[in-house]
């Protein structure tokens, strides 16, 4: 009926002295409309149950399953093998902390971008309950939107060119947060502190425009206009 | 409940009296994005024209010499551009050469990286899936955009050089001095015509490329978008090394569009 799909999965468990990173090769049947999700879980079930890989929601949203799909790093849950040939190549995705075989930690680099950024509102009145809720005009809660609809599943520093080889940059992810607070009109922070904060060879100015991150990013978040927006801001303020 | 402190954070807003050292390297960052940018902007503008004066050999000898007159009459317009532009050039070096890293496995991983993603549109099929596959093509662009410059580097500080000793002196040569065509064959004719060539493609793919890279950087999010910007940059590149090409095989005496004779229009003694 379907295709033999041969999976070439990278193999390595960093806490193990005796392993050595190798290709590992796995053959399944195709059914249809079987995504990679459906396809990892069945070759752990049934022929290799040491196989590491992270999956939580399977619908795209959790991030967890980002991973390089022949090449690109890009959402396992989300893609379905009728996209790709008979060969499939699985690799983890590089920049974050591998645990294992598919499975990198990309919870602590977030964690700390976050702090670094001061990924929360910076409001200096104090919090009235009992007041109506401020108003927000439509563009702007739709831009917010738009800045927020990113998992964190770290395709965008994975294929960031400038990232892969400068571990203190943000990247379009890490902009892309910024961005989110520096819309919203609830939050204080002056040009100054942006400015301090992302108008640095560490932020919007290391970035060297390869657009990798545009290109890969699973929810089509607009990181290339975002970007654009931080630059102009920048300038525009100085 | 009532009471829920905010103010958690206060360290974070800022504002006036004297500007920290974190502002200061901030705004030498912006400074230098700017610097690198705005100089590959006027080069550009710069070489815009210059090819199109050079072209002017399509047209004739006449017409030709008739433009390296009003260059140097009445004002010494290509001794203060060959001034002008020699300062700028390097500057733009060394501002925009500060983004390619410098160890070269570090070169070597943004190629891996980037040829990955751009190699991954073959090792796919078309997706009927909900995600998107776009064409990754800035890693080979940006790569080119760096060969390309250290060609012009080299080739360009030659013919800046040359340039510059041509107008500022007579090179030893009593009827040398100034712009003529005569010399600009001579020196085409001579087998620069090589140099020109090679310098010729990579500034004009340099500047395409840059051009591209600088709309993209700074106003993507208007209508002029990523498409807009590579489709006039394409055009861009395309019209301007045909121009180049034409303009080379012109200052050898090779090839002549139409020929205007303005011959009578300059008062040259």
């Amino acid at each position: 009926m379907g295709r033999t799909l041969t999976f070439k999965i990278f193999r390595y468990n960093p806490y193990d002295d005796g392993s050595k990173p190798h290709i590992q090769e796995y053959t399944l049947e195709e059914t249809p409309r079987l995504n990679l999700f459906n396809a990892l879980n069945k070759i752990r079930d049934e022929q290799d149950p040491t196989l590491m890989f992270d999956f939580v929601c399977r619908a795209g949203i959790c991030g967890s399953c980002a991973m390089m799909i022949n090449g690109r790093p890009t959402l396992a849950c989300r893609t379905l093998t009728s996209d790709l040939p008979g060969t499939i190549e699985l690799y983890p995705l590089p920049f974050f902390k591998m645990l294992g075989d598919l499975s990198v930690d990309t919870g602590v680099w977030f964690r700390e971008m976050a702090q670094r950024v001061e990924s929360w509102i910076h409001a200096g009145k104090e919090f009235d309950p009992n007041a109506e809720e401020t108003r927000m005009d439509n563009k702007t809660a739709v831009a917010i939107y738009n800045t927020e609809r990113c998992i964190e599943c770290g395709c965008c520093i994975a294929g960031c060119a400038t990232a892969n080889v400068r571990s203190d940059f943000m990247g379009a992810a890490g902009l892309n947060r910024i961005a989110r607070f520096m819309i919203d009109p609830r939050d204080e922070r002056g040009h100054e502190t942006w400015f301090e904060l992302v108008s640095t060879d560490e932020g919007v100015f290391g970035c060297i425009g390869m657009m990798g991150c545009d290109d890969v990013c699973p929810k089509d978040i607009p990181l290339l206009d975002t970007l654009a927006f931080i630059r102009r801001r920048m300038t525009a303020g100085s | 409940m009532n009471n829920i402190k905010t103010e958690l954070y206060p360290q974070a807003i800022r504002g006036g009296g004297k500007k920290s050292e974190a502002y200061k390297k901030a705004r030498r960052a912006l400074i230098a994005e700017l610097i690198s940018g705005v100089t590959g902007l006027l080069l550009a503008g710069f070489i815009f024209g210059h090819l199109i004066l050079e072209g002017t050999m399509l047209f004739g000898k006449d017409l030709y010499e008739v433009v390296a007159y009003y260059m140097e009459h009445p004002l010494p317009l290509a001794q203060i551009s060959a001034f002008s532009i020699g300062i700028l050039f390097f500057v733009h070096f060394v501002y925009a050469s500060r983004k390619i890293p410098a160890r070269l496995y570090e070169r070597k991983r943004m190629m891996e990286i980037g040829l990955s993603i751009k190699k991954a549109k073959k090792r796919w099929s078309q997706p009927k899936s909900d995600i998107m596959l776009r064409r990754h093509r800035e890693t080979s662009l940006w790569i080119w955009q760096v060969r390309t410059g250290m060609i012009v580097l080299a080739c360009g500080a030659f013919h800046l050089f040359l340039v510059t000793w041509n107008i500022f002196t007579d090179m030893g040569y009593a009827d040398a001095s100034g712009l003529t065509a005569k010399i600009a064959s001579s020196r085409v004719e001579s087998g620069l015509w090589i140099l020109y060539l090679v310098l010729g493609i990579s500034v004009v793919a340099h500047l395409a490329i840059g051009l591209y890279r600088l709309a993209v950087k700074w106003i993507s999010d208007t209508w002029f978008n990523r498409r807009w910007a590579y489709l006039l940059c394409t055009v861009i590149f395309w019209f301007y090394v045909i121009l180049c090409i034409a303009g080379v095989a012109a200052l050898a005496g090779k090839l002549t569009l139409i020929e205007i004779p303005v011959g009578d229009l300059l008062i040259r003694s």
